[in-house]
């Protein structure tokens, strides 16, 4: 019985190896920018927002 | 006799432990499910939902999940490395320790035994049981790693040793508890920085035994299946940085409207949906591996397990970041939605991809085929179905449950009480019963399946080894 070893050549292609798709990319960058914006915005050292004047402001009605 | 013989068999040790525990963790698993409809199931004190719930989640995580990670990476990393284990005999000693822990593990959690911190139940001797055999584990693969005949790390490796490492690091530093006695003990860490840290822990327990190990698998048996090379090995290599980077601040999502101060649940939800770019890098990977011949889907039994899989990864991971977001979690948190999304994960993505890798190696240990494709296809489909069912249903109930939990009158006080919400579950309850008893009869078909095929091997071998006398 032979012991089928790797060739770790034949895992990866080889034209397309390089590649990175344009909408994947987007959405890497998208989100990292994305992240910004809701750390910014939900710091309360940064905007003032916190989860107890949220909470404030839902009961008030 | 060829010198992979040996190890083969310490692979095919941990599959059969697995699959042994899996059995178990599977069948509690329904108990506890009837248990929600028919409290008269509970029988004090050892089968109560309390106690058995938790040896449900470790049998799996722990007996099922880790044992076949431990099998299936000895399998791939001396293929990678294109040499045997560097210390066999430490790996089958490794195989016992392996279920003689998870067999006391078992027993005392029944037995009440509990740190009472999720998925880090085991009591401190315990604790120190896994360490040890965490680090005989890290020190065979990381030692055939380091002797390895082939220069180039594929990415599978790259998984491996990201599992390894963080799974150290979490287990050691959630378990730093002060014991009270041989079966008691108490967190280092008090109040709400205990529950940060647990989170932490129980948060990359899901990333670094139910993602980078089944991803390791998947990276490896997709193309050694199917024959299709990957289709990029810059985006698997940017999705595993990414990915392992992100990973570990994300735990205190669980925590989102706790005491814990906003800024670290804020920092942990950006890195949660960021988590979506290098999870999604993985499906974009395996859709496009398969893209330039879809009819594998037909033609080779094993790709749909892995294409349904991934599929089913990818859907989970944006269920599991959107989850983060403040405004849902404060619907569904505390729901029976949560369990619906963890049961996607694990009956869909994780046992999808280790069956699929089980069904790969124990043909290939035997050189021989599967017993039966027939079977694995039934298997493929009870399985997709009953995973269908039990999530779609939690989902359902859990929203409902949320919305009414929410639900207040012009007053401000609450619509429903909590045992109104609770009895129009009931027959969501029951589908999930229905959905897991499918679920396990897939399973037995997998189980048959597999064990015909090492009867029917041992049955070739032993004529082989006839024909040379």
């Amino acid at each position: 019985m032979a012991e089928d070893l790797d060739n770790i050549a034949s895992f990866e292609a080889k034209e397309t190896s390089r590649k990175l798709p344009v909408g994947w990319l987007i959405l890497f960058w998208g989100l990292i920018i994305w992240g910004i914006y809701y750390f910014v915005a939900y710091t309360p050292a940064i905007s003032g927002w916190s989860q107890e004047k949220a909470y404030e402001e839902s009961i008030k009605k | 006799m060829n010198d992979y013989q040996y190890d083969n068999q310490t692979v095919r040790g941990f599959i059969i432990s697995s699959i042994f525990w899996g059995v178990v963790g599977i069948l509690i698993g329904l108990w506890i499910s009837i248990q929600m409809w028919a409290p008269s199931w509970n029988i004090a004190p050892y089968f109560t939902f309390g106690r058995m719930r938790v040896v449900h989640t470790n049998g799996l995580a722990f007996g099922l999940g880790i044992g076949a990670i431990f099998g299936i990476f000895y399998y791939i990393t001396m293929r990678l490395s294109r040499r045997p284990l560097l210390f066999p005999k430490l790996a089958r000693f490794h195989l016992y320790l392996f279920n003689a822990a998870i067999t006391l593990a078992a027993l005392s959690l029944f037995a009440g035994m509990n740190q009472s911190l999720e998925y880090a139940e085991l009591e401190w001797p315990l604790d120190i049981g896994v360490v040890i055999l965490w680090v005989i584990f890290a020190v065979n693969i990381f030692g055939t790693i380091i002797k390895r005949k082939e220069e180039q790390m594929y990415i599978s490796l790259w998984f491996i040793i990201a599992t390894v490492v963080s799974v150290a690091v979490l287990y050691i530093v959630n378990n730093l508890f002060i014991p009270a006695g041989l079966f008691k003990s108490y967190h280092l860490f008090a109040g709400v920085n205990s529950a940060n840290v647990e989170w932490w822990y129980g948060h990359n327990a899901v990333g670094f035994i139910f993602t980078t190990p089944i991803l390791a698998m998947f990276y490896y048996f997709l193309p050694k299946s199917t024959g299709l090379p990957i289709f990029s090995h810059r985006l698997s290599i940017i999705s595993f940085w990414s990915i392992v980077f992100a990973y570990l601040w994300t735990g205190a999502h669980h925590l989102v409207y706790t005491p814990l101060p906003n800024w670290i649940q804020t920092v942990a939800i950006v890195f949660t949906m960021f988590l979506i770019a290098p999870s999604w890098g993985s499906v974009v990977n395996g859709f496009y591996t398969v893209a330039p011949d879809w009819s594998k889907m037909r033609t080779n039994y094993l790709t749909k397990f892995f294409i349904l899989g991934i599929t089913f990864y990818g859907l989970q991971t944006l269920q599991g970041p959107t989850q983060g977001l403040r405004v849902v979690s404060q619907l569904i948190h505390y729901t029976d939605w949560v369990p619906g999304h963890v049961h996607m994960g694990t009956m869909g993505w994780v046992t999808m991809v280790v069956v699929a890798s089980v069904y790969y190696i124990i043909p290939k240990i035997y050189d021989t085929e599967i017993y039966s494709e027939k079977i694995a296809n039934m298997h493929f489909y009870l399985v997709l179905i009953g995973q269908l069912i039990f999530s779609i249903t939690m989902w359902i109930t859990g929203i409902q449950q949320g919305a009414l939990w929410k639900a207040v009158n012009p007053d401000g006080t609450l619509k429903y009480t909590f045992i109104e919400t609770l009895v129009k579950n009931y027959h969501f309850w029951h589908m999930r019963t229905l959905g897991g008893i499918i679920f396990t009869v897939g399973m037995l078909f997998f189980i048959y399946n597999i064990f015909m095929t090492i009867r029917k091997g041992k049955a070739l071998s032993a004529i082989k080894r006839e024909g040379v006398r």
